[in-house]
């Protein structure tokens, strides 16, 4: 099973998002910011991890630095930005995609496979 | 007195009502039903707000997606994309709230508040937070928790809420103002309203005011009454007398009219009101410049007008000394209009102004009470401004003994009146004037024929042999 975390403050977004990617067998675990994200990443263990940029708590980019410094380099995450994308992109380095909202959910659900490969 | 810091609304009109803006570190209750215009109310307060060097943050209980917002948003003129995510955070504590309820709200937004240092915070959606607590006493509580905690912050809060909550709700005492968005159908007419129902330490303009949602947001056009007009001084009307254009009028007015006076001219349809007006415009110049605020010729009809009066009009626009101002649609605000007209006047320094018409003006108010209030402080900040003022009133009957002046109220505001009418003689329909009044000046009362030529306005001594002129039908004196 592999498993991707999805955290967004905005439900509507993390449900579109984790619709699409269980239709697909992945298992998704959500978080409605990054401290919670970190909880959910110690204790579920995803492969991958999806984020919106703009959140409470911390934004994508400092929840991004978190993850890479509790857990290595090695996990690719995928942004989700909105009007900020060019702050985001500056941080570009640490993300494996960003997608510009609104986006396409195939387009996501498409990248998720090319990082992870299909669910087992 | 202490006056409070003010945060500026950059809402045309509102920061005049809460004199100067919304009170710095405080909180308020915007209500309305839903398309009241609350969400681009708050967010023409945020967007000005970051402009001007704050930090804003948007929480939002509402499960609409803030692309979706910031969709709807950017059809307005203030809305700037590269802000958000820098100088403005939305959040969404949708989720929150459904899965960790009111507190968890409320220690969320008070760490926002802290991170993202905001020194405006807009919570959109206290309707949910009210149907979600178990009684309304919660409510009040998350209200007030959050505003203790962001007053100390110095942030100044918008709670906004489509629910209709009365005075006497728990949230309103919590709260330093509530400002209510409204609508009102008169006729076929829809009239939006600002309600200004509590403004705590302020001393804003209260009542309900006038406003319209534009590309560029809300403007808001405070009843003209409440802010003009309200400190006459007996000695604004001069002594100087200003040429009414006329010579055989100026010689009949002892001189011309009292500067700085206000000369409503009565008449039906075609009975010289305008042509009497253009000739009151052709002295202006540019140290003298004029307005024309008129409803229903087009400039060009009107410059054809004064073309057969032997007036150059075109001219006097082409050189700035005229400008004349067409209202296309009567579907205005009365009060729209008022400060239309008295920014145009500020504009310009205007000293000239005719407005055609009066009745014109009248026609855009909805609650014709006020009318008078209306007329009189637009009078008195005209007669402050120096500005010397030919207004015309439409009358409905063209003959006849009765005259149907406006309200006996609105002649009494005015300093000088006119009046023109038709009248048969021998067979023949012919135009008389005569002045019915002339503040504080002694003046001609005959009746006269008014005629125009090629070369403009004629005052004729035609009825001086005849009695019942004003009946409409002049019978030979004695006869």
């Amino acid at each position: 099973m592999t498993t991707i975390l999805v955290v967004d403050d905005e439900f509507l977004i993390t449900d579109v998002l984790a619709f699409a990617l269980e239709d697909e067998g992945f298992m998704v675990v959500r978080a409605s910011n990054g401290k919670k994200g970190l909880d959910v990443l110690d204790r579920e263990r995803p492969s991958l991890v999806i984020t919106d940029y703009m959140m409470p708590v911390m934004n994508g980019v400092e929840f991004a630095q978190a993850i890479h410094g509790r857990h290595g380099e090695g996990m690719p995450i995928i942004l989700m930005s909105g009007a900020h994308a060019d702050l985001a992109r500056q941080s570009g380095h640490l993300f494996a995609c960003i997608f510009d909202k609104p986006f396409v959910v195939s387009e996501v659900v498409d990248a998720v496979i090319r990082l992870v490969g299909r669910p087992g | 007195m202490e006056q409070l810091p003010r945060i500026e609304s950059g809402i045309a009109g509102l920061d005049i009502l809460l004199k100067g803006g919304l009170v710095a570190g405080a909180s308020y209750i915007v209500q309305g039903r839903p398309g009241s215009g609350k969400t681009i109310f708050a967010s023409q307060i945020a967007f000005h707000h970051a402009a001007r060097g704050g930090r804003v943050l948007f929480a939002t209980l509402l499960s609409e997606t803030h692309e979706r917002l910031f969709q709807f948003l950017s059809t307005m003129e203030f809305f700037r994309r590269e802000r958000i995510g820098a100088e403005m955070q939305f959040v969404s504590a949708f989720d929150t709230l459904e899965n960790e309820g009111l507190d968890e709200v409320v220690k969320l937004l008070r760490r926002e508040i802290s991170r993202q240092k905001a020194s405006v915070m807009v919570v959109d959606g206290v309707l949910n937070a009210r149907s979600r607590a178990e009684t309304s006493l919660d409510t009040k509580r998350f209200i007030a928790e959050l505003q203790g905690h962001a007053a100390f912050a110095g942030c100044t809060v918008l709670f906004l809420t489509s629910a209709r909550l009365d005075d006497g709700s728990p949230e309103h005492t919590m709260v330093d103002g509530v400002i209510e968005l409204g609508e009102e159908l008169i006729g076929s007419r829809s009239i939006r309203r600002l309600h200004l129902r509590k403004t705590r330490g302020s001393g804003a303009i209260p009542g309900l005011h006038d406003f319209e949602i534009t590309s560029h947001g809300l403007v808001v056009h405070p009843r003209l009454e409440s802010v003009w007009g309200r400190t006459a001084s007996p000695e604004a009307i001069g002594t100087r007398r200003e040429s009414s254009g006329v010579p055989a009028l100026d010689e009949m007015l002892g001189g011309g009219l009292p500067s700085a006076s206000v000369t409503l001219a009565l008449g039906p349809s075609g009975s010289g009101k305008t042509t009497l007006g253009l000739h009151f415009l052709s002295r202006c110049s540019a140290e003298e410049p004029g307005l024309l605020f008129g409803f229903y010729e087009t400039p060009e009809r009107l410059c054809m007008k004064a073309a057969s009066l032997g007036i150059d009009l075109r001219g006097l626009i082409a050189s700035g000394a005229v400008e004349v101002l067409w209202q296309t649609s009567a579907e205005r605000s009365l009060d729209g209009l008022g400060h239309k007209l008295l920014q145009a006047v500020e504009r310009r320094r205007v000293r000239r102004l005719m407005i055609d018409s009066l009745s014109g003006v009248a026609r855009a108010s909805a609650r014709p009470e006020r009318l008078i209030d209306f007329h009189a402080a637009l009078a008195n900040e005209l007669r402050e401004r120096h500005v010397t003022t030919m207004a015309s009133w439409e009358m409905n009957s063209l003959f006849g003994a009765e005259i149907h002046a406006p309200a006996p109220e609105l002649s009494s505001l005015v300093d000088n009146l006119l009046m023109l009418r038709f009248v048969e003689a021998k067979a023949d329909v012919k135009r008389v004037m005569g002045i019915l009044k002339v503040r504080d000046s002694d003046y001609d009362s005959s009746l006269r024929e008014f005629s125009v030529r090629g070369d403009g306005i004629h005052l004729g001594r035609g009825f001086e042999r005849m009695a019942s002129v004003l009946s409409g039908a002049a019978t030979i004196a004695g006869s």
